[in-house]
């Protein structure tokens, strides 16, 4: 672990400065006592005591430890490290996972990673503005400007077009694969010349989250304390949980998270489309099992989410990738009860002779307009799946913790949401410690960062809710349900300012 | 810029389309376009003349076309579609005709036999398997075909019922196949054709036969998912057992025991 100088890094002022100098007078000692932590923790060894001297204690004094290396936790860092007001912030970021192949990414031609999101116009703004978007290999990003949803039981249906977003050549919104903004954020990180550079500590799991040491003139008890796997305690001033849905800081911080499984499976895979159409379009149907989603990606690919149950995720799961592409072009074209029928056959040779017989019936010109031209091949051992569920907290912050992203808020992905409301919690974290570290509080106190949450509980809030209820309200066949729909898309689809309306919300405006 | 308030609900842009006759095109061979007003007339006229003429049975088929809500036909179409062999008969297209069912060859087939069942009840009634009329009204050309099926099937259904020809057994028949298949003319036809039969008629349906269809009917498989074509030499009792179906009491027993007594 590299060690950093404390000195240059901790604003000299407020609270942190009396630290620093109570550890300077206590360091000057040859030995410090012994501390215990004994305090309620998860995975703590209490038997275990640590001696330590100050000197180390001081080296393993952060201001802000971030937990989790996603997009989320990356995108903090490289934040706070790009204004000019926290840059000197003595940062830890501790991920699980190895990050080398992230770090080492570089764009494999024709293959394509599974995890793939919609980055919003407002999330390409903020990554562009600390720098990171120049380092996004924008080959691989494919931007859209145009939408389709429509209703898989009554056909009614609902298009966006990105000149309702007012620019000539908006976009709606930019595919990526998660492993390029990963890569853009972990080189951005690296070239900043910030002084303290980040501590990343990757291959590094958090094991226990405590109460700091007490000592003779030094209490830090209010400081979370974090036991790493590789044996190392370091504290923070401020702990951000960028830790995903199961966030082990959220549990320390004793933070209610409330929701729902959907119980359901995104299955995911990368495509092949028929030929590349050059098509910048969205495809979303809603079936009575979930929806299906079609995102364009460069060079005629394309990601698929489908949501579906877990029955129906096991069995795409398990299909030869023949099979498995006439289901998905089953899902965008036929009925409810074809679709219904093929999902129950296995043989590759029948499905796709059923297929074929129904999708001759369809009118031609509805090809590449009404659905997605076909998908014929999918990418070898990219089909995934992964539960989907709702969860928001009570709160996002309690003293000197902070949560961001999917360890404060998870949510469906059928409107591409998660990722980006991730982006909008790690601005405003970053601007409420920025304005902080100005007027010279301490950033881990809960008044400070109670601004942070009351600025993104609303905007999530609202996000979720209603995601939640359009997942709610398609999930069903239900006539006079699948009726009241159809009539409220119909009358959106000829309202062009409520159309405006949404797709401002869903841009992250 | 287009007038927007018209096409804001779907049920202002259905009345549109029901005022404006813009002469639509067919959509299958011998299919005769009509709005929903040409429908109702064709509906009533046929209905009402049927009611005094039960034997017209091209006056029975108008009137099974314009009642036949799309939403109904759609239903057992989808009940096709939900079912292997249903799908493959919606994809042979298989038409029952004195052209592709030889009727003289299945009375060689042994007695107890589908097709042997079949051609004999045939002969008693003397009817063939041509005196179907095509279907003309129905706008989507699936269900046009679905309902020319449950057209040309129907004498299988009373080979396979046992209920004679005779009005009585017409009107349970069609009891049982409103229960099996919702087409609405077989609903309209067992409520309103006993109208004209006499009151010991009557109670007979109402105490024996209409419990026995309506009990059937619902319970048992979907009868326009079997492809008779294939089973022409399988045991009836064993095809009724597979299908769920009871055989009724006969009328014709019931009838002349009621003679005998008298
Ligand atoms: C099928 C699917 C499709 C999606 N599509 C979209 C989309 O199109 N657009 C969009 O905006 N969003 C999308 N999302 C959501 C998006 O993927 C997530 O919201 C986003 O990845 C969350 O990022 P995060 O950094 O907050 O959390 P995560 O990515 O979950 O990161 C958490 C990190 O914390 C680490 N960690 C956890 N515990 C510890 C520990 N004890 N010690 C150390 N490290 C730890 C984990 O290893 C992990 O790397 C989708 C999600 C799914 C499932």
């Amino acid at each position: 672990m590299k060690l950093c100088t404390l000195r240059a890094t901790l604003p000299v002022r407020g609270r942190v400065f009396r630290t620093y100098a109570a550890c300077r007078r206590l360091s000057s000692k040859s030995t410090l006592e012994t501390v215990t932590g004994t305090q309620s923790g998860i995975a703590f060894d209490n038997s275990a005591t640590i001696s330590q001297t100050c000197s180390t204690t001081m080296s393993n004094l952060y201001d802000v430890v971030i937990v989790g290396g996603g997009i989320s936790g990356l995108t903090l860092a490289a934040g706070l490290k790009s204004s000019p007001y926290t840059s000197n912030l003595k940062i830890a970021l501790v991920e699980s996972m190895s990050l080398a192949s992230a770090k080492n990414w570089s764009p494999e031609n024709d293959r394509y990673s599974n995890r793939v999101s919609s980055i919003t116009p407002a999330s390409r703004c903020y990554l562009s503005q600390i720098g990171v978007w120049d380092y996004v290999y924008a080959e691989r990003v494919q931007p859209y400007d145009d939408m389709r949803v429509w209703d898989g039981v009554s056909g009614a249906r609902i298009h966006f077009d990105a000149f309702h977003l007012g620019a000539e050549d908006a976009s709606i919104a930019f595919m990526t694969e998660n492993l390029n903004l990963q890569h853009a954020l972990l080189s951005r990180l690296n070239d900043l010349p910030a002084d303290p550079p980040v501590m990343v500590l990757d291959n590094t799991k958090v094991e226990g989250i405590t109460e700091g040491p007490t000592f003779d003139d030094l209490d830090l008890s209010s400081w979370p304390s974090l036991k790493l796997s590789n044996g190392d305690i370091i504290m923070a001033r401020l702990l951000v949980g960028a830790d995903g849905v199961n966030s082990p800081v959220r549990s320390f911080a004793n933070i209610k998270s409330r929701g729902w499984d959907y119980r359901q499976e995104g299955v995911v895979a990368v495509l092949d489309m028929e030929w590349d159409d050059r098509q910048r379009i969205a495809w979303q149907r809603f079936l009575p099992s979930g929806p299906i989603a079609l995102l364009p990606m460069p060079d005629g690919k394309a990601s698929l989410v489908w949501s579906t149950s877990p029955k129906h995720a096991t069995h795409l799961k398990s299909l030869n990738g023949g099979a498995f592409c006439t289901l998905v072009n089953a899902a965008f074209r036929l009925g409810m009860v074809d679709l219904q029928y093929l999902m129950t056959r296995v043989d590759e040779e029948e499905i796709t002779q059923e297929f074929e017989w129904r999708d001759g019936r369809l009118p031609i010109e509805a090809e590449g307009q009404q659905f997605p031209i076909r998908v014929v091949e999918v990418q070898e051992g990219s089909r995934a799946s992964f539960p989907l569920k709702m969860r928001h907290c009570d709160t996002y912050v309690a003293p000197r913790i902070a949560l961001v992203g999917d360890a404060a808020h998870t949510t469906h992905p059928l409107a591409g949401q998660g990722l980006n409301l991730g982006q909008g919690d790690v601005a405003s974290l970053v601007r409420v410690i920025e304005q902080a570290t100005q007027e010279g509080s301490d950033i881990g106190h809960e008044i400070v960062l109670q601004q942070y949450w009351a600025e993104r509980y609303p905007i999530n809030h609202m996000m979720l809710g209603v995601i939640d209820k359009l997942q709610k309200l398609y999930c069903t066949d239900f006539p006079p349900i699948v009726g009241i729909r159809t009539i409220g898309l119909e009358v959106v689809e000829s309202l062009d300012w409520v159309k405006k309306i949404i797709m401002k919300q869903a841009a992250g405006a | 810029m287009r007038p927007r308030i018209p096409t804001i609900l779907p049920s202002v842009r259905l009345l549109k389309r029901g005022y404006t006759y813009n002469a639509p095109s067919a959509n299958y061979p011998g299919h005769v376009p009509t709005n929903i007003f040409q429908k109702l007339f064709l509906a009533a006229g046929s209905g009402i003349y049927s009611f005094f003429d039960p034997k017209r049975a091209d006056l029975i088929a108008t009137l099974g076309e314009a009642t036949a809500v799309p939403f109904l036909m759609k239903r057992l179409r989808d009940q096709m579609l939900s079912d292997p062999t249903g799908r493959r008969i919606l994809r042979d297209r298989p038409r029952i005709t004195s052209a592709s069912i030889r009727v003289d060859q299945l009375l060689s087939y042994p007695e107890n036999t589908i097709g042997r069942t079949y051609a004999e009840w045939l002969k008693r009634e003397g009817v063939s398997p041509d005196t179907r009329a095509r279907v003309r009204y129905i706008d989507d050309e699936e269900c046009a075909y679905v309902m020319q099926r449950y057209r040309e099937c129907h004498d299988f259904y009373h080979a396979i019922t046992g209920l004679p020809i005779i009005i009585e057994g017409e009107i349970s028949l069609k009891m049982f196949e409103f229960a099996n298949t919702l087409i609405p003319m077989t609903g309209i036809g067992a409520i309103l054709a006993p109208l004209r039969l006499k009151p010991k008629q009557r109670e007979r349906l109402r105490t024996i036969y209409f419990p026995w269809a309506i009990k059937n009917g619902a319970t048992a498989r979907p009868l326009i998912n079997v492809y008779w074509e294939e089973i022409l030499d399988c045991d009836v009792q064993e095809v009724r057992d597979e299908l769920g179906i009871e055989k009724p009491p006969d009328l014709r027993e019931l009838r002349k025991k009621r003679i005998s007594r008298l």
